[in-house]
């Protein structure tokens, strides 16, 4: 049969619900992310520290396997929040990795190939393109964050001796909240400066640049004006802040650097508008074309 | 032997150096060009001069009395240190030195030069000496920026500490640093965009590496850009807290060493940059 004799009618078949379409642009993007195998390598690279703290408990918890393996040193390891102060904030510094190479790969393909107007040709909005590849980004940093660091809690709660789950409740509450709002943060930066990249290698480097050239200006600010009002562009430093407050471990930083935890979150959430508008200049369904 | 060194001689002598040197030059000026006067190179702009801004305003804003030229000096050291070395070049010149060669094969242009009748090794070092003379304008006009806006709200008392002071073999330093670790990190990142794909990842490894490399034994801490700047720092700013693993104590070098042994690390990459640009192949389909 020649083709100009076929009828074109609607699709009958069971269409996708609305809310759900989303997930399709995430459950692809989370394919595109793991096709590539360095995101295999560097994702079980994130997930070796946690094996050295999972020993870290097991060996706090059982003092034969401790004179056993850590022989001449009678001295226990204290799991309380400080050790983890320290999980999270190596887990974090993990998933800021991952986010620069993952986040790349979701949106500057698309908009190197001019592939946007055709996905949002798609009954797809903006809005649920940018929902589905921020999903994509956080479920995959959430594996190598919260997850983990709340299962070595459990597991602490378990093996411990001693009643220690109801008493440590606040240190899950903090685990939890302040790995949330930093891949938050991660999520929305990656895509938002992937948005206005269009190669992979220049995102992958602005997305590092970004997180630690503010802190060194931050840094600059603070000496010259002696400020520390300054420290509110280190993102490194800031989130230590919040994290240890979170935790409800020792202070890190001394006194005089201190800043206060409603400024700082006055400054996250201002850094996740600006790259939420810098989103929205950006994802648009338009072709660019050159010459 | 003596034909041997004769022969050497003869041919180097034959060898068409005027128009290597005429390639070279047209090379270098459409890359100094291009890394300079383009939106897309903003951006450094922004990392070489945004310490000068600071610095301005500082300037502007705060009172300066003689007392203060110490803290200054200080603030100043540290600028260099944390900053300008850690940070600004270090970025600066993955931007600038990455986009040589790599960016030429993401937009498919490499071809054509590579087609063309100049030798490779000539197309790498034009392009090396173009990316360091955009990378070293910048930063060392940034870092004389820095000096005068520093020292010149002190009055005379400022400008006497810089011709007359210590602040003039401070400054003499600073003004051979910043060259050197443009130079230096230009030459591995042009290694390292040659030899990755991607070659962020890469120079994130380099950046780390940096940081931990003062406590690594001595051999291991001559292969890296950070350690030979360090030993020509004037004033050195002990880091707090975990920064204080950046500064860890190494056995004194002086300035003429640490600077020809960085010199000779950089001749090492370049000619091996240039080993690797001799085997170069493009494949644009996996790019």
């Amino acid at each position: 049969m020649s083709v100009y004799k076929h009828d074109y009618r609607p699709f009958a078949g069971k269409v996708t619900p609305r809310w759900m379409r989303i997930y399709v642009l995430s459950r692809y993007g989370a394919a595109e992310a793991w096709s590539s195998k360095i995101t295999v390598g560097l994702f079980v690279l994130s997930l070796l520290p946690l094996v050295i703290f999972l020993i870290g408990i097991y060996l706090a918890n059982n003092p034969l396997a401790r004179a056993l393996i850590v022989k001449g040193s009678s001295g226990a390891i204290d799991i309380d929040a400080g050790y983890f102060l320290k999980m999270l904030e190596f887990q974090s510094w993990l998933a800021l990795i991952l986010t620069a190479w993952i986040a790349p790969r979701l949106i500057s393909f698309d908009l190197a190939d001019n592939a946007l107007p055709i996905l949002l040709s798609h009954p797809v909005s903006r809005f649920g393109y940018v929902l589905g590849k921020f999903l994509a980004m956080f479920m995959f940093l959430s594996i190598v964050t919260w997850i983990p660091c709340l299962l070595l809690f459990a597991y602490q709660a378990y093996s411990s001796p001693l009643p220690w789950f109801a008493a440590h409740l606040s240190i899950a509450a903090g685990l939890f909240s302040g790995a949330i709002l930093w891949i938050t943060v991660l999520s929305i930066l990656g895509l938002a400066l992937s948005s206005w990249v269009k190669w992979r290698v220049v995102a992958t480097g602005a997305i590092f640049a970004a997180v630690f050239v503010p802190a060194g200006v931050g840094a600059i600010m603070s000496a010259i004006l002696r400020t520390r009002w300054g420290f509110l562009l280190n993102l490194p430093m800031m989130m230590s802040v919040l994290w240890q407050r979170m935790l409800g471990a020792h202070p890190i930083f001394a006194e005089k650097y201190a800043l206060p935890t409603p400024a700082i979150l006055a400054m996250l959430l201002a850094s996740c508008v600006c790259f939420v508008a810098m989103l929205n200049a950006r994802i648009r369904a338009r072709e660019v074309v050159r010459g | 032997m003596a034909d041997t060194v004769g022969s050497f001689s003869r041919s180097f002598a034959q060898q068409p150096w005027a128009l290597w040197r005429r390639q070279a030059g047209r090379l270098t000026l459409i890359e100094v060009r291009r890394n300079l006067f383009s939106w897309k190179a903003s951006w450094i702009y922004f990392l070489a001069f945004v310490p000068t801004l600071l610095i301005f305003i500082h300037g502007l804003v705060d009172r300066h009395f003689v007392e203060g030229i110490s803290d200054d000096t200080n603030v100043l050291a540290g600028i260099v240190q944390f900053y300008y070395v850690r940070l600004g070049i270090f970025f600066g010149c993955l931007g600038i030195f990455s986009r040589l060669i790599r960016g030429e094969m993401i937009e498919r242009s490499l071809h054509f030069y590579l087609l063309s009748p100049v030798r490779r090794e000539i197309l790498l070092l034009s392009k090396f000496a173009a990316g360091s003379i955009s990378a070293v304008l910048l930063f060392e006009t940034a870092m004389v920026a820095n000096i005068a806006l520093m020292y010149g709200p002190f009055g005379a008392a400022g400008r006497d500490y810089v011709f007359h002071g210590a602040g003039l073999a401070q400054s003499e330093a600073y003004l051979v640093i910043v060259p050197l670790a443009c130079l230096g990190y230009g030459a591995v990142f042009l290694l390292l965009s040659m030899m990755f794909k991607n070659p962020t990842p890469a120079a994130m490894l380099v950046l780390g590496w940096e940081a931990i490399n003062p406590v690594l034994p001595s051999v291991l801490q001559k292969i890296s850009v950070a350690s030979y700047l360090r030993h020509l720092m004037p004033v050195s700013i002990p880091g707090e807290g975990i920064f204080a693993l950046l500064t860890v104590e190494t056995e004194p070098v002086s300035g003429w060493a640490a600077a020809l042994g960085l010199l000779l690390l950089i001749a090492v990459v370049l000619t091996y940059s240039c080993y690797r640009m001799r085997r170069l192949e493009i494949r644009y389909t996996t790019e």
